[in-house]
């Protein structure tokens, strides 16, 4: 926290610290999600954060929103805000379709309408918890957001490497729910680039959780009768993940304001590829600097860990991205090339 | 440790426009070669039209001649300078380091004296430091100023000194109360300004990796330094000196050294031949680029803000040194020619120099390992353990 934070990042922060509470995150990973932390959220009318009023929603700005998911990120919390407000949430609200009481979570992919049906097989976040599956569907009168009820699907239970609840979801479903044209600058690619930013947001929090934790267990714990903070080759894991918060913190408020402007292409797609490095740089080094500790489930690092490397692979890993930025450059040539790396 | 995102102003981004608009019709028609960062030539010329702008001594005081710019703004001139390989290796140390120094610890006689030319680009210089047994524990520094009559004499030998053999005048950072009369070894030391034109004065190129001749060892044989050279205070040197590394530091000499090998590269593709390995490779690259650009940016706004960003100055320094030369060899894992120490084309010229030379970023201005622990030191534990 830091003395700049808004009043939404201080209260998500205080409702956190308050129900996040060891057990309340290992009962998470029984039940595929962190219901106290959902309820509470809930009750502070957090969970449609971002979207406008007139639809639902709670009002709010994206970088709302945005402090809402790096707070999260912090705890390792796993519920479907991201799924429900920036998400699914924000489809149905930019199709004017009503937003459905409770979690909503949202196919990551386009769907084809072929005979008035749309069929398909996909890993969904939190299916099982879902009062909507929101999807864009491509037909042949352009694109349009769609409502799939959850009870119309098949689920085969799974879950991330954190715990979280990742259903695979089976459908052939006659398309008779709430439906309605995307409006420009909705698309699956759009939705894709939102997703990227909720999970690099997700993980900007993570990493500074990381980061504060590999320092204040290095200055606790003594080895050769020294916290083990004063040797050398533990102060350069301390550095690695002091630099991959600091990195992924700044990209990631970044490409939240640029997303307020814009598509935010340049923006998401170069804090995706930092994230997806921070979870295999920063997570290497916090590891090697707690030890033997962090590799315990009574040590909350295995919390943070396990979530940067759940999250790194939704919604593009790094090199689907690099490349998107490479034809960035490529299309801008020499002369443009600077120009993208400064944003004018 | 703490990283506010910024972005440029309005104001900003058209001052980018006015030295981009400069730069393009001044390096179109230069008959001197872009180089890489501040390792670029040596154009007197070139630094004084510049400072006809205003951009040099941007940020120092108007009345000696600068022009109370902010950080950031210096920021947006020296990121175009050095991204477009200028020749700014006369002017540079003076511009980035020395000015700031004598604004902030020099007499009044000594702004008036060096920083109208500084600002006018006239002025060159030199850092004093490292010497051949005190390279990161600079403390340990033995080239020594005893009081002489109006002045100090100073003895001693400074190495891996850039321009040297023909920059104007040198920093040097000695010893002026023994070793054996202070407890912390940390004090005793005094920063003189000497005119390396002076008696007593030797300086010799030491050829460096790649040929070249900039680096020197400098050979002070009992040189008298009037009192009047003296900056600050006698026996604060090492404090002075510290105090200015943050403007050292995390600037953006600091990760584009090597851009213009990247820009170049881009230059030679044609698009058929655009592979997904180039694709890759290149988009990672503007992925460290935009960040590395906001983090620098973000300890310029900083200062600005009257913060002081030290810790995080070294951290963005370490971070992007590895990336300067990390992307030399993601370039080099794109081309299928080996690269010719003779060649006279810009982009092998160029990726030629920058793997040569490559090591060098990770030590010059403070060594890596240094860094990390200055990093670390500055990583303590919250107070309010989550």
């Amino acid at each position: 926290m830091s003395p700049t934070d808004s009043l939404v990042a201080r209260t998500i922060d205080r409702l956190l610290a308050d129900c996040c509470t060891p057990e309340a995150l290992e009962r998470a990973e029984v039940e595929g999600w962190c219901a106290p932390v959902w309820d509470r959220l809930v009750t502070a009318d957090f969970t449609h954060i971002s979207l406008p009023e007139e639809s639902g929603g709670s009002g709010g700005s994206l970088g709302d929103a945005a402090d809402v998911l790096k707070a999260l990120g912090r705890y390792a919390a796993s519920v479907p805000f991201a799924e429900t407000a920036l998400l699914g949430g924000w489809l149905l609200a930019r199709a004017d379709l009503t937003l459905p009481g409770g979690p909503i979570t949202v196919v990551p992919e386009l769907l084809r309408l072929q005979a008035n049906r749309i069929a398909g097989r996909t890993r969904l976040a939190w299916g099982a918890r879902a009062q909507a599956i929101v999807a864009i569907v491509d037909t042949t009168d352009g694109l349009i957001v769609a409502l799939i009820d959850p009870s119309d699907v098949t689920m085969e239970p799974g879950s991330n490497l954190a715990g979280e609840a990742r259903e695979t979801v089976g459908f052939d479903v006659a398309l008779t729910g709430a439906r309605h044209a995307a409006p420009v600058g909705v698309d699956i690619g759009s939705l894709q680039r939102r997703g990227a930013l909720s999970r690099v947001l997700l993980m900007a929090g993570a990493a500074e959780a990381m980061s504060d934790l590999t320092v204040r267990y290095t200055h606790e714990r003594h080895q050769f009768g020294q916290p083990i903070a004063r040797f050398q080759a533990v102060q350069q894991h301390l550095v690695t993940v002091a630099q991959c918060a600091a990195k992924l913190s700044v990209a990631a408020d970044l490409a939240v304001r640029a997303l307020e402007r814009g598509p935010a292409e340049l923006e998401i797609a170069a804090a995706k590829v930092i994230a997806d490095e921070v979870a295999v740089v920063g997570t290497r080094a916090a590891h090697q600097a707690h030890g033997a500790m962090g590799m315990t489930r009574e040590y909350p690092l295995h919390r943070l860990s396990r979530a940067l490397w759940s999250w790194r692979h939704e919604y593009g890993h790094a090199r689907s991205w690099s490349r998107r930025l490479g034809d960035l450059a490529f299309a801008a040539g020499a002369d443009g090339l600077f120009p993208l790396v400064t944003g004018s | 440790m703490h990283f506010e995102a910024t972005e440029l102003t309005d104001g900003e981004r058209a001052l980018q426009r006015e030295v981009r608009a400069f730069l393009a019709a001044e390096l179109g028609e230069a008959t001197v070669q872009p180089g890489l960062g501040f390792n670029s030539a040596k154009d007197p010329a070139f630094s004084r039209r510049l400072a006809a702008r205003g951009w040099v001594g941007m940020a120092l005081p108007r009345a000696y001649g600068g022009h109370d710019r902010s950080a950031v703004d210096r920021f947006v001139v020296v990121e175009e300078l050095l991204r477009w390989g200028a020749p700014i290796g006369h002017h540079w140390v003076a511009d980035r380091q020395i000015g700031p120094q004598i604004a902030r610890y020099g007499t009044e006689a000594q702004k008036q004296r060096f920083l109208p030319d500084i600002c006018g680009g006239e002025l060159s210089f030199s850092i004093g430091m490292s010497e051949p047994d005190s390279g990161s524990d600079l403390a340990s520094l033995v080239t020594k100023a005893t009081p002489a009559d109006g002045g100090w004499t100073i003895s001693g030998t400074k190495v891996w000194t850039t321009g040297a053999h023909v920059h104007d005048w040198i920093v040097v950072l000695c010893r002026t109360t023994p070793r054996e009369e202070v407890t912390d070894r940390r004090s005793g030391l005094s920063q003189m300004l000497v005119d390396l034109k002076a008696p007593g004065v030797r300086a010799r190129p030491i050829p460096f990796i790649d040929g070249t001749a900039d680096f020197c060892e400098v050979v002070f044989d009992e040189t008298f330094v009037p009192d009047d050279q003296v900056l600050g205070e006698v026996g604060a040197g090492w404090t002075q000196n510290a105090s200015e590394l943050v403007y050292e530091r995390g600037g953006p000499d600091r990760f584009l050294s090597t851009y213009l090998v990247v820009e170049q590269f881009l230059r030679e593709c044609s698009s058929e031949t655009v592979t997904d390995a180039a694709r890759e490779t290149i988009g990672h690259a503007l992925a460290q680029y935009w960040v590395l650009h906001a983090l620098s940016l973000s300890l310029a706004r900083a200062i600005d803000d009257g913060r002081l960003p030290t810790t995080e100055a070294a951290l963005v320094k370490e971070l992007g040194t590895r990336f300067e030369q990390d992307v030399v060899n993601s370039i080099l894992s794109l081309i299928d020619f080996e690269p010719d120490l003779t060649a006279s084309g810009l982009f092998e010229r160029l990726l030629v120099t920058a793997t040569l030379t490559a090591p060098s970023f990770t030590i010059r201005g403070g060594t890596n390992e240094v860094l990390r622990s200055i990093v670390a030191k500055g990583l303590r534990p919250q107070v309010e353990p989550r």
